[in-house]
């Protein structure tokens, strides 16, 4: 019985959701931007494909080709993931924004608790219902999208669905999580209208505001400043460089460098550093669902790199990644993004909690 | 959903069913003091009557059964005492109407009966069901309509009503059946369109059908009329008395007087969350009389001379010159007892009628009365 009432509000919900306006738009929205996303993702991944084919056929040299590696599949997803970023939270916060704040205005929730029904019947059903048509949409754009991928001749392997999986899944939990506190400040606030500046103030400070200060003023307080690369090794460096790439940025490859003491210890005090700038980010990203899911879909979607890649600018240093040069497993990945999963599920579920307590105490007058 | 094998009608004259069901309920033991009437400790002016039984409708005298109890409920909103230890008892088959101004604590008292909010002290049962211990078992029994009524707007009354018919584990078939008897007995059969589209008279109708979808055996109230035109309120009396008549207990707030008397077989005032006074129209009145020296007033026209007049709540009598005409200062309404009396006396009655007491006074004097 208990079940029946749940999957009755949660049933009404859904095809609530799926009869409403501004989903069906926004759903719109979303199919659009997966779709050109993917066709600008696939043909990104069709030219570097042929820079690889041709890079592989034309070089000799060993150390060349080691630098060349075939592109992933995954990177088609990451402009989806651009794009997914914002419209699907904006889908989320749409869909809960007036869950109950609507019901309350209506006066239809006063008829609702009248009925033989609990009232964490009624929310979790609220919820259900959400998650149902939320999965469903998630669902028809990840189709169409693999769709897309198989139209363009691009089959992915097992590891590489796995991943598309786990891309799915945080593209969710995203989703969910705005959702879930939209659905939190719909059961706090008595009108539809406050409850989604509310939610619109806090996407913005999640999305916006948390992202900037892991980025600037805080990093820099927290993590101190960069390294600067002992001109010693600049020379060395600018000696080396292999393969300009577009306006002032270069790579280089650094190869063989282990009997330097200066390099060692540069390389130390540069490593030290972007751990400790990871750290922070990854506790700020804790507190935004915006960083989690980029950081995921970052390590999903990421163009493998082989040896040191240094980015810079003027001469300096201001990115710094490390690759084995092979194709990172799923278990890799899955241990780097293990601590923003955590947190992308703990976000709707702590945000949910909050709405489920505020409306079993709700006084409904 | 009918349990127990009843079959009640939702109109017109009890059905045998129904009726042995309501005759059938033992009362119980506590719902009523020594003299055997009913609990009413709150005010000097409750009559401490036992609350009417549901004579002059058919029904035999059955040992009463308490549908509603309240029991010295309170409830405080930061800090004021919106209901305070209101004590009751409505029996079933009583249509029990809540009178009181802006404040009383009415909607209330009703939220806490249909278990939308708890007391803070005090409890509600119905049918001997506790509220809060067991809202779900209670709401199940209970059929509820709020003042402002309200709907999915985005769903026609047949989805509105199905969805709800679904919450009380009702099977889509049977739903399906009671919801088309019922659009059909508010008025509203073929309206189509979205609720959003409804006027709110319309809703109001709705709200009806909903109130009764689950065949209830205590239907709430909330101003049930505020919005109908007069079709409407013929309707919804017609309704209310019939479902009575089948056994269910109606409580029904409402400030339009008027309306309350016409179907009310018993009514309770309240005043700053206290509950003033029980019982029928005519036993207030009356006790008002005897309580605070308000009065009434009975002119007499006859074509012979009146004899002369005895009766307790007279206060006294100035006859006209030629004794063709009375005018008697009473403490209730005896309009009954004079003409009797000049009956008796074999004296032909041209007027009788009667000045103050009306129900507004009735109730405002009650109001007052209480501070």
């Amino acid at each position: 019985m208990a079940q029946g009432r749940l999957i009755t509000v949660a049933k009404k919900e859904l095809f609530d959701h799926l009869r409403s306006r501004k989903f069906l738009l926004i759903f719109g929205i979303l199919l659009v931007v997966a779709i050109v996303g993917m066709i600008g993702g696939i043909t990104e991944y069709n030219k570097a494909l042929d820079n690889y084919n041709k890079h592989q056929s034309t070089i000799d040299s060993p150390l060349s080709s080691y630098i060349a590696e075939k592109p992933s599949i995954l990177s088609v997803f990451a402009s989806v993931a651009t794009y997914l970023v914002f419209v699907g939270a904006i889908l989320g916060i749409a869909m809960g924004f007036d869950l109950v704040s609507k019901e309350k205005e209506s006066k239809s929730l006063k008829i609702l608790l009248s009925h033989p029904v609990y009232r964490d019947e009624v929310i979790n059903g609220k919820a259900l219902g959400g998650i149902a048509a939320l999965a469903g949409a998630l669902f028809v754009v990840l189709f169409i999208a693999l769709a897309t991928l198989l139209v363009y001749g691009i089959v992915p392997d097992g590891s590489e669905l796995i991943l598309i999986g786990i891309f799915a899944a945080v593209s969710f939990l995203l989703i969910f999580s705005y959702f879930a506190i939209a659905l939190f400040m719909s059961t706090a606030m008595d009108e539809s209208g406050s409850a989604l500046i509310y939610t619109i103030i806090v996407f913005i400070v999640l999305s916006v505001l948390v992202p900037t200060l892991a980025n600037d003023t805080v990093m820099e307080s927290v993590a101190g400043s960069q390294p600067e690369i002992p001109q010693e090794l600049l020379d060395q460096m600018q000696r080396s460089v292999t393969n300009a790439t577009e306006g002032n940025t270069f790579s280089v490859t650094v190869a063989n460098k282990g009997g330097s003491g200066a390099w060692d210890e540069y390389n130390e005090r540069v490593q030290a550093y972007w751990e400790k700038r990871q750290m922070v980010k990854d506790t700020f990203a804790l507190f935004s669902p915006t960083m989690d899911y980029q950081s995921v879909t970052s390590a999903i979607t990421a163009t493998m790199t082989p040896g040191f890649v240094l980015s810079a600018g003027n001469g300096v240093a201001t990115a710094f990644s490390v690759s084995s040069g092979e194709a990172t497993s799923v278990e890799d990945i899955f241990g780097k993004i293990l601590a923003n999963l955590v947190a992308l599920l703990l976000f709707p579920a702590v945000f949910f909690g909050l709405a489920y307590v505020r409306f079993m105490r709700l006084d409904v007058r | 959903m009918r349990g127990e094998g009843e079959n009640r009608t939702i109109a017109g004259p009890p059905a045998s069913a129904g009726t042995a069901r309501y005759l059938s309920v033992p009362a119980h033991p506590s719902s009523y003091g020594p003299t055997g009437r009913a609990l009413c400790e709150n005010s000097f002016l409750c009559t401490g009557r036992a609350l009417g039984h549901p004579l002059g409708r058919g029904r035999l005298p059955a040992r009463v059964h308490t549908m509603i109890r309240l029991e010295h409920l309170t409830k405080v909103y930061d800090g004021v005492r919106a209901v305070d230890d209101l004590t009751a008892e409505i029996p079933d088959g009583e249509i029990f109407g809540l009178l009181g101004p802006n404040g009383a604590g009415k909607s209330t008292t009703i939220l806490m009966l249909v278990g939308l909010i708890e007391p803070t002290a005090g409890r509600c049962l119905i049918n001997g069901l506790d509220t809060v211990r067991n809202p779900v078992s209670v709401k199940q029994q209970i059929g509820y309509m709020p003042e402002d009524v309200g709907f999915y707007a985005t769903l026609s009354a047949d989805e509105n009503l199905a969805y709800f018919g679904a919450l009380y584990g009702m099977d889509p078939g049977t739903c399906r059946e009671r919801t088309d008897e019922l659009l059909d007995l508010v008025g509203l059969d073929g309206v189509t369109k979205t609720v959003g589209g409804y006027s709110k008279g319309m809703r109001q109708r709705l709200g009806l059908a909903k109130a009764l979808l689950n065949d209830p055996k205590v239907i709430v109230l909330d101003e049930p009329t505020a919005n109908l035109d007069p079709r409407g309120v013929a309707d919804y009396r017609k309704i209310i008395t019939g479902v009575a008549h089948a056994g269910t207990t109606v409580v029904v707030s409402s400030h339009i007087l008027e309306e309350v008397s016409r179907v009310s077989t018993m009514i309770g005032i309240l005043s700053a969350g206290r509950l003033v006074a029980q019982g029928s129209w005519k036993d207030l009145a009356a006790d008002l009389g005897r309580n605070t020296g308000a009065q009434v007033t009975i002119h007499v026209e006859t074509c012979d001379p009146m004899p002369a007049f005895s009766h307790p709540d007279i206060i006294d009598v100035g006859y006209e010159a030629d004794r063709c005409g009375a005018v008697i200062r009473a403490r209730s309404d005896i309009r009954g007892a004079v003409a009797e009396t000049l009956a008796h006396h074999q004296v032909r009655i041209r007027g009788l009628s009667l000045d103050g007491m009306t129900l507004e006074e009735t109730f405002l004097s009650y109001y007052q009365a209480a501070g």
